[in-house]
């Protein structure tokens, strides 16, 4: 493996070609091809190499295949199920096997009385109605509903479309109730501002959580829990009954209503396979999205700071002098910052962005490498094929780039793979500390908003120890992986037995 | 000797004055959002704005405000806090000895637990001891350091709490609310707050200190005196601290100076989980806030130790080490 270090070889004509132009030819391509593989062989011989290699695969895996592994968007943060839901297969401890689950119902309506007038129901309702006489006409519908668990949910929302049409000289009025098994009506919904007599709609969203459906029913909020009132009996038929009143104000008045896609949703205590956060959203998906983020701010940050890295490293140590004294004396004084500090501070000014935090922890990453590099390239500086090609004319930007830069590439090839999981290290602790890009999900915000949102108060450990345990596994992947690279690259520095 | 020092220091401060000028080029020239927009509510009267751009010498030119501004820096007075209009020095006094008891003691005890084992995985090379001790060195190298503290606080603070129904270590502030008047049961109440922290900064950085210093052990007791002196006959004990670990001094002074700014520096975390007054957690409110002037303070205080910490550093190993005498010709 030693010939790592010296690029070189020969084409057809028995020229010696060295560095990069060595590559451009076929055999040049074979012999790389050749130490590629020569690396391969010595680094699967690797045990801690390997086993690193895996853990950023399956990361790796995680990362491009997030939209099959998870039906949900883990920026929109939908309400899957109940805040703190814990994770499905806890149902196989006793202590949880009752929880109830999220259940979604669609309701197709059957009609009650009314039903001159009614000219479409099942899941989608039309009622005409049209006036022969002044008074009031009411269409009712109902569903029956069999809640079949035990437990009564803690929320549960119910979403669908109304619309009143073409009105004429008539007042109407829609109004949603529930009756639990031992009759008990709640009046779920009832349209905003009672009688209405112009043509409107909406898509409405009813959520037993809202303060004002509370206010209305004379509950309090976080006292009162309308789920738990509802559903008191547990197991059993409910009904929900549609009322659509109508008063006319004239013979003849006209009035058409549509009610549409009604749905209703229990939102149960466990969820999917990492349960729920404070506000109901799916975790396993945040945990997906979040290899997502991670790895490529971890790898553009680490291959940004390592080409700066190289770049300093070989000029300074090259072309010497005012350059190389101008060079490492900006090393020193980007050593003396304290990074964390100053990270926080400028992504707090310049803005909470990706961009903005791969490009500092970039620029404050390759102060390391230059100077190892910097060091070898003193070393090889020296060497007789620098002096030949100088000889022979090359220019100085030819040397450093077609000469020092293949020499170099395997030092920068390990402290490449050993800055990734610096680069992952400092986003998670910017994004825990609240200065991460709030329009991308991390795992370090996750762990912000379980600190932040009652995640420890609830105990939420579902929440809190896997992107924990995420960046924990990918960083010490990264750091096993290389140290095996290391080890294969610079033979120098294996370890003493 | 003399002139090493003299150019060290000379080097010191001109990287000091770099620091402090960057300090002052990114918030006050390159930064997008200006302290006008921060500090001067549009809602003021147009003569409660004069007043307050007067106090911040907002309305001096650029020069002006530079040369008052290093003038603040050298001082040691830093300005005034947007937030609460007064001297960010007062505001940082009270603060500053949270910090240094909470992560002053964390690096003792560090120290106290990290060397000890490092020497003891060194001398049984190849032992479970030996394997631990690597291990939990890896440990500290990969683990974030705010997951270990999340993962102690929520196993310590909350778990144990509910099991057991009272509180056994508090997961948050820095003494009870009321605080114990009696001195004694003060002093009682801030040990017991900051047992939790504590504990975590230990178990986050002792590895790390273990591996380092079983590193260099290694390379001394494998040394040829180290041979002599127990062909000589001396107690295994005698060998080790006597002549192995005085070998290994200048480098580990020179890590513990390089660790001692880490008592101001490093509490960010720690003082954001725990919600403790301390500089760390003042400096992520202030950048919250935009509160510069305190933003400035504390980046500038955190650059000076740390270039103080490396002076010390280099000047402790010539002193230790009398290989080594810096700038004397050999």
């Amino acid at each position: 493996m030693e010939c790592w270090t010296h690029v070189y070889g020969w084409d057809k004509e028995g020229r010696r070609l060295e560095g990069m132009s060595f590559l451009l030819t076929r055999e040049g391509r074979i012999i790389w091809t050749r130490r590629i593989k020569g690396f391969w062989e010595e680094f699967r011989r690797k045990k801690i190499g390997l086993a690193g290699l895996f853990i950023v695969l399956v990361f790796v895996f995680m990362a491009i295949f997030a939209p099959w592994l998870t039906p949900y968007d883990p920026l929109a943060s939908e309400r899957v199920a109940d805040g703190f839901a814990v994770p499905q297969w806890m149902m196989i401890f006793p202590q949880y096997a009752d929880l109830a689950t999220t259940r979604a119902t669609s309701i197709y309506w059957e009609v009650e009385e009314g039903s001159k007038f009614i000219k479409e129901w099942g899941q989608n309702i039309l009622v005409n109605f049209e006036a022969e006489t002044t008074d009031t006409v009411t269409a009712a519908f109902t569903f029956e509903y069999a809640y079949s668990q035990k437990v009564p949910p803690d929320a549960f929302y119910c979403e669908f479309e109304w619309k009143g049409e073409e009105v004429e000289n008539s007042r109407y009025l829609l109004k949603l109730y529930i009756v639990n098994p031992v009759g008990n009506s709640t009046l779920l919904w009832i349209l905003p501002g009672s009688w209405r007599d112009t043509n409107g709609g909406e898509a409405v969203h009813v959520d037993s959580t809202n303060w004002e459906l509370l206010k209305r029913l004379g509950l309090q909020l976080g006292v009162d829990n309308l789920g738990r009132e509802v559903f008191a009996v547990g197991e059993g038929n409910y009904n929900f009954i549609l009322e659509i009143l109508f008063k006319p104000q004239a013979i003849g008045a006209k009035c058409e209503i549509h009610f549409k896609d009604t749905t209703f949703v229990t939102l149960g205590h466990v969820h999917g396979i990492l349960g729920c956060d404070n506000a109901g959203a799916d975790i396993w998906a945040q945990l997906v999205y979040g290899a997502r983020v991670s790895l490529m701010i971890g790898i553009m940050a680490a291959a940004i700071a390592t080409f700066l890295g190289i770049t300093v490293g070989i000029t300074s140590g090259f072309l010497g002098g005012v350059v190389d004294e101008t060079l490492m004396r900006i090393v020193d004084i980007l050593l003396c910052l304290p990074l964390l500090p100053l990270l926080l501070a400028l992504v707090a000014l310049f803005g909470k962005s990706v961009f903005y935090i791969v490009l500092f922890v970039a620029i404050f990453g390759w102060q390391g490498l230059s100077r190892v590099i910097r060091s070898s390239v003193l070393s090889l500086r020296e060497s007789t094929f620098i002096e030949c090609a100088k000889a022979a004319g090359a220019s100085r930007f030819y040397i450093m780039v077609k000469h020092l830069l293949p020499n170099v590439l395997p030092i920068a090839f390990a402290s490449l793979v050993l800055s990734v999981p610096a680069a992952i290290l400092f986003e998670a602790t910017l994004s825990f500390l609240g200065f991460g890009d709030p329009r991308s999900p991390t795992w370090g915000k996750m762990l912000h908003h379980a600190f932040g949102f009652g995640g420890f108060s609830h105990l939420a450990w579902w929440w809190i120890l896997p992107p924990g345990f995420a960046i924990t596994f990918l960083c010490i992947a990264f750091v096993f992986m290389g140290s095996a690279v290391d080890e294969v690259v610079n033979p120098r520095l294996r370890r003493r037995r | 000797m003399r002139e090493y020092l003299i150019k060290r220091l000379i080097v010191s401060i001109f990287i000091i004055w770099v620091i402090a000028s960057l300090n002052f080029v990114i918030f006050q020239i390159v930064s997008p959002i200006k302290p006008e927009y921060t500090l001067l509510d549009p809602n003021f009267t147009p003569a409660v704005r004069r007043a307050l751009a007067e106090l911040y010498g907002l309305n001096e030119p650029l020069h002006i405000r530079y040369i008052l501004y290093l003038r603040n820096m050298f001082t040691w007075k830093f300005g005034r806090s947007f937030e609460t209009m007064r001297p960010v020095a007062e505001e940082m006094a009270w603060r500053l000895p949270n910090t240094v008891m909470l992560l002053g003691s964390a690096l003792i005890c560090t120290i106290l637990v990290g060397i000890p084992l490092g020497i003891l995985a060194a001398s049984r090379r190849g032992t479970k001891i030996d394997v631990a001790t690597i291990g939990a060195g890896l440990f500290t190298w990969g683990v974030p350091t705010f997951f270990i503290q999340l993962l102690f606080l929520l196993f310590f603070a909350y778990y144990v709490t509910q099991f057991l129904g009272f509180t056994l270590l508090p997961s948050r502030g820095i003494y009870s609310i009321p605080p114990p008047t009696e001195p004694l049961a003060l002093i009682a109440d801030i040990i017991w707050h900051l047992t939790l922290p504590l504990i975590t900064l230990v178990v986050a950085s002792f590895g790390s200190w273990a591996l380092y210093t079983r590193n260099i052990m290694l390379d001394a007791i494998t040394q040829d005196y180290i041979t002599t002196a127990r062909a000589k006959g001396l107690s295994e004990r005698t060998v080790l601290y006597r002549h192995a670990f005085r070998s290994i001094l200048p480098p580990i002074a020179t890590m513990i100076a390089m660790a001692v700014p880490g008592i101001v520096t490093g509490a960010m975390i720690t003082e954001y989980l725990f919600t403790l007054p301390g500089i760390g957690q003042w400096y992520l409110t202030a950048l919250m806030q935009s509160n510069y002037p305190v933003v400035q303070a504390v980046l500038f205080m955190y650059a000076v130790l740390m270039i103080i910490g490396n002076l010390i550093a280099d000047l402790a190993y010539g002193v230790l080490d009398p290989r080594i005498r810096v700038g004397q010709r050999r």
